[in-house]
């Protein structure tokens, strides 16, 4: 019966192509032949060998995507009930969370979703810069990645401040302030969020932001990832690859239990560790500890741990150096992978940024008061 | 023996039986955003500030009804047939709550013996300031009040 | 006094007497001599209302020499002894006070008060009208700036209340405005600038000031604390002490160091007159237990709404019962003054009564979180379950011939 509803279908709309968009995202590990109905354009694909994406640790690219459509769709709900200004926010919020059925329940899994999903773009960093897999022509894919994980960092800090609640908005006062030390795009970051004094109109940009425009950007992020490791191959092929259903299937089984055991992850921090319900935003009080998000705390204690007669501005600009530096790591270092010797120091280099900016994120996060 | 080697009606029917128990995953997040997505009770939404004290002809006119309403309880005063005045139960002087007194038509404060007149002025006693007053409606025989 | 040349001023002589309304200012010639009085005393009531300077010290305002000014019925300063009568020629006259609409019985009063009295025996040095009222610089009561402007009385008060060596002529303390400011009332009235507690005047009274004797002091304070009079009256305390002669009030509160009741007083004040075994102060022992107990059960109450608040949960309705039961706690603390454990304990079993329903009712809900454990539990089971069927089948497509 399937097989005749699909012949109906492919008789109207082109199956192929709709499949290739699995492609597109990483779900199916082999480009199909979109002139070709589905069923053989499938069975083509299946006859080479497939290079398995879904394997520790090329898994982290498929699994963000998945953290990204579960954060996407716990969101979408949450859409239903919030209202973005500032009169309404934090009552909204509080309906959510208290009187809807499950609203606890999706709160707490986006906000968790979206913190995993930060931590899994952090370690495909590092695992690409301690590969090396930034050396051309996969300049791109690393390029990408720091753009993802620059965008999933923005909608992150977006968000906090949505519920308008105390702690939130106090975050995002402090996470303004460590952006508008960067020279260019500090203010440009400000005129995009339409001030730097957070009122209603402010919160709205966010919203907008948090909701179309970064998820949208994000979305076209992981394509362009997906397109680019399609063009120049998966980095390394453990073992030969398998044909046919069968290694098909047994990548499918790998996403799924994936799937399953993340979404068990997620669903366990929701209902062990949920955020304490916070008192509404009041922008002439500040609560003790107000500190900047736990990514930006190596900044913000790299910023605060120059000497006094460096100028804030310098500060701003010696950060957005750095930030300039990871993008463009790939043009930076051409030696990678060329000799042994110079991969073992910039391993060591790398290794020493990540010791210290471990020390300066605790630096940071002690600088308003911690344990 | 593997039980997904077993022979075909056995087969079939364990087949049937996982593939329940695996459905039951889209079924529970299926259910689960349904239930997110009804609506709660109008009575607990809108928290904006409106507040419902009653029916409207349970009060006889030129009486008065507490109604609690948090931290800030009020009391709704059927001045004529027709309309309603909402006056905070709070008494201006140390913010004790206040009683109403039938017979009088007055408030009383059992802290400190201040005396409110039925639109909230002070009438003696040491508050210094009249109740604070709320808009009130009348919609359907019901009263709401907005604070 | 140097006589100055006469300059060429727009003088005019007030009329003889004291006319209010009538005499432009240009007549008087007095100011030559006394400028800094005359600046001073333009900016006060009596110069808007066209009182002159011949009107209480006499003489001829429009002379130019000083032996000429100072001639007929001048009086010079008044002495301290005349100053009442001086003042209230005016102020006791109906006709002349109603146009301002100024009571005229202040001169009556003030014979019967203390300061009256001493006055008429021939002790000048007790405060007479000018000493709180200012002599040139009189302003209205509602001037800010004024002496008896409420907010300024106490100073007023103070300026000899608080002077040792004066007050230990009439063998009393001046310790009162000290005491007072550390008062509640004195915090509430000065600090918190809060007009509805009460200032010298308002226990003492202004002219007629008289300490209010025994017998008279729970009448005073009951003034405001009228719920807590009422109970005092019924109980033994009223009679008991107006027979040994103790201040009502006061003996337990203290005059002018009133500090903020709480139970923690009944530890101390009942052993001023009661031995520590005797059943009255194992009574007061009750009373506290009594306020202590209600207390504690409600503030329980209050953590346990806040802690359900921050998960949260719906809490409007508990915290309004909170605020009832706090009412009825409130109101126990008056009803204690009538000595009788019943009403007392009436009251702080209701308010214990509220908070305990709330603390079962929240303490439910808060255990109504633990089935989101056994749910996870469940889940987890499933979760469990469900990865193993799948590693199962995809083991055996991993078996299967490529």
């Amino acid at each position: 019966m399937m097989r005749r509803l699909l012949d109906w279908l492919e008789a109207r709309f082109n199956l192929t192509e709709m499949f290739s968009l699995l492609t597109s995202f990483g779900l199916f590990p082999a480009e199909v032949d979109s002139r070709r109905p589905v069923r053989e354009a499938l069975d083509e694909a299946l006859r080479a060998p497939l290079p398995s994406y879904a394997r520790w640790p090329r898994i982290l690219g498929v699994l963000s995507f998945i953290l990204f459509g579960f954060v996407a769709l716990t969101g979408l709900l949450l859409m239903f009930y919030y209202q973005p200004t500032a009169s309404d926010a934090f009552a909204s919020v509080t309906m959510i969370v208290r009187d809807v059925n499950f609203g606890w329940f999706v709160h707490q899994t986006h906000r968790w979703g979206a913190q995993v999903l930060l931590v899994i773009l952090i370690l495909r960093l590092l695992r690409f810069f301690f590969q090396g897999l930034y050396a051309p022509p996969r300049e791109a894919i690393w390029v990408v990645a720091v753009l993802a994980l620059l965008v999933a960092a923005h909608a992150d800090l977006t968000g906090r401040l949505l519920p308008w609640d105390a702690r939130g908005y106090w975050t995002t006062v402090r996470a303004m302030e460590l952006v508008s030390l960067l020279p260019g795009l500090g203010p440009l970051c400000a005129a995009l969020a339409g001030g730097t004094d957070l009122d209603s109109l402010v919160l709205t940009r966010f919203y907008v932001l948090h909701t179309t425009i970064l998820p949208v950007l994000l979305f076209v992020l992981f394509y362009l990832h997906f397109s680019s490791v399609r063009r120049v191959g998966l980095s390394a092929l453990p073992e030969p690859g398998r044909s046919g259903r069968a290694a098909l299937k047994v990548q499918v089984y790998n996403l799924l239990i994936l799937t399953v055991v993340i979404f068990g992850g997620l669903i366990t921090l929701a209902s062990l560790l949920p955020e304490p319900f916070g008192v509404p935003a009041d922008p002439f009080a500040t609560p003790p500890g107000a500190r900047p998000p736990w990514y930006l705390w190596a900044a913000h204690g790299l910023v605060e741990s120059f000497p006094a007669l460096v100028p804030r501005p310098l500060r701003g600009l010696f950060l957005e150096a750095i930030l300039a530096a990871t993008i463009l790591l790939p043009f930076l270092d051409r030696a990678s992978g060329r000799s042994a010797r110079g991969r073992q120091m910039v391993t060591a280099a790398g290794a020493a940024a990540l010791l210290i900016g471990l020390i300066l994120a605790v630096v940071g996060y002690r600088l308003e008061g911690g344990p | 023996m593997n039980p997904l080697d077993a022979p075909q009606d056995r087969r079939t029917a364990l087949t049937w039986l996982i593939r329940g128990f695996l459905s039951l995953w889209a079924l529970g997040a299926a259910a689960l955003g349904a239930a997110f997505l009804k609506a709660p009770e109008s009575e607990r939404r809108g928290e904006q500030g409106r507040v419902r004290c009653g029916s409207l002809s349970t009060l006889p006119v030129g009486d008065a009804r507490l109604v609690r309403h948090g931290a800030q309880p009020l009391f709704v005063v059927r001045t004529s047939a027709t309309e309603v005045v909402a006056l905070s139960a709070v008494c201006t002087h140390m913010r004790c709550i206040i009683e109403w007194n039938r017979d009088t038509r007055t408030f009383l404060c059992p802290c400190h013996a201040g005396a409110f007149d039925r639109s909230g002025n002070v009438l003696s006693g040491p508050p210094k300031r009249a109740l604070a007053q709320y808009p009130a409606e009348i919609r359907a025989d019901e009263i709401v009040v907005r604070t | 006094m140097i006589a100055t040349p006469v300059l060429l001023l727009a003088l005019v002589a007030a009329g003889p007497g004291p006319m209010p309304g009538q005499a432009p200012r240009s007549a008087e010639m007095c100011g030559v001599c006394h400028s800094e009085v005359r600046v001073t005393f333009e900016a006060s009531v009596h110069a808007v209302e066209g009182i002159r300077c011949s009107s209480c010290h006499g003489g001829d305002p429009s002379a130019t020499t000083v032996a000429a000014a100072h001639r007929g019925d001048f009086r010079g300063v008044p002495r301290r002894r005349d100053t009442p009568a001086l003042c209230a020629s005016c102020h006791a006259d109906i006709a002349r006070m109603r146009p301002y609409n100024l009571p005229t019985d202040q001169l009556a009063l003030y014979q019967t008060s203390r300061h009256g009295r001493r006055l008429a025996e021939g002790d000048d040095r007790v405060a007479v009208c000018t000493d709180c009222h200012g002599a040139h610089d009189i302003r209205r009561r509602s001037d800010p700036q004024s002496r008896v402007f409420p907010a300024n009385i106490p100073a007023t008060c103070a300026r000899c209340h608080a002077d040792a060596a004066l007050m230990a002529r009439y063998g009393l303390k001046a310790s009162a405005f000290d005491d007072y400011s550390k008062s509640v009332h004195g915090k509430a009235f000065l600090v918190k600038g809060d007009r509805s507690a009460p200032e010298c005047t308002r226990c003492h009274g202004s002219h007629g000031a008289t300490p209010p004797g025994v017998g008279d002091v729970d009448k005073v304070c009951g003034q405001c604390h009228a719920t807590t009079r009422a109970f005092f009256v019924q109980g033994p305390h009223m009679a008991a002490m107006q027979a040994a002669g103790l201040p009502e009030c006061a003996s337990c509160h203290d005059h002018h160091q009133v500090q903020a009741a709480g139970p923690a007083l009944l530890d101390t004040a009942c052993l001023k007159c009661h031995d520590q075994d005797s059943d009255q102060v194992r009574l007061a022992q009750t009373f506290k237990t009594l306020f202590a107990g209600a207390a504690e059960e409600i503030d329980k109450a209050r953590a346990l709404v806040d802690q359900a608040a921050a998960v949260p949960f719906y809490v409007e309705d508990y915290r309004a019962r909170l605020e009832e039961a706090r009412t009825s706690l409130t109101e126990s603390y008056p009803a204690m003054h009538a000595l009788e454990v019943t009403p007392v304990r009436d009251l702080t079993a209701q308010a214990r009564g509220i908070a305990r329903e709330v603390e079962s009712e929240v303490e439910a809900k808060l255990k109504g979180l633990g089935w989101r454990r056994v749910g996870l539990l469940v889940f987890w089971f499933y979760l469990l379950l469900t990865v193993a069927v799948l590693a199962r089948f995809r083991r055996r497509a991993a078996q299967e011939p490529r």
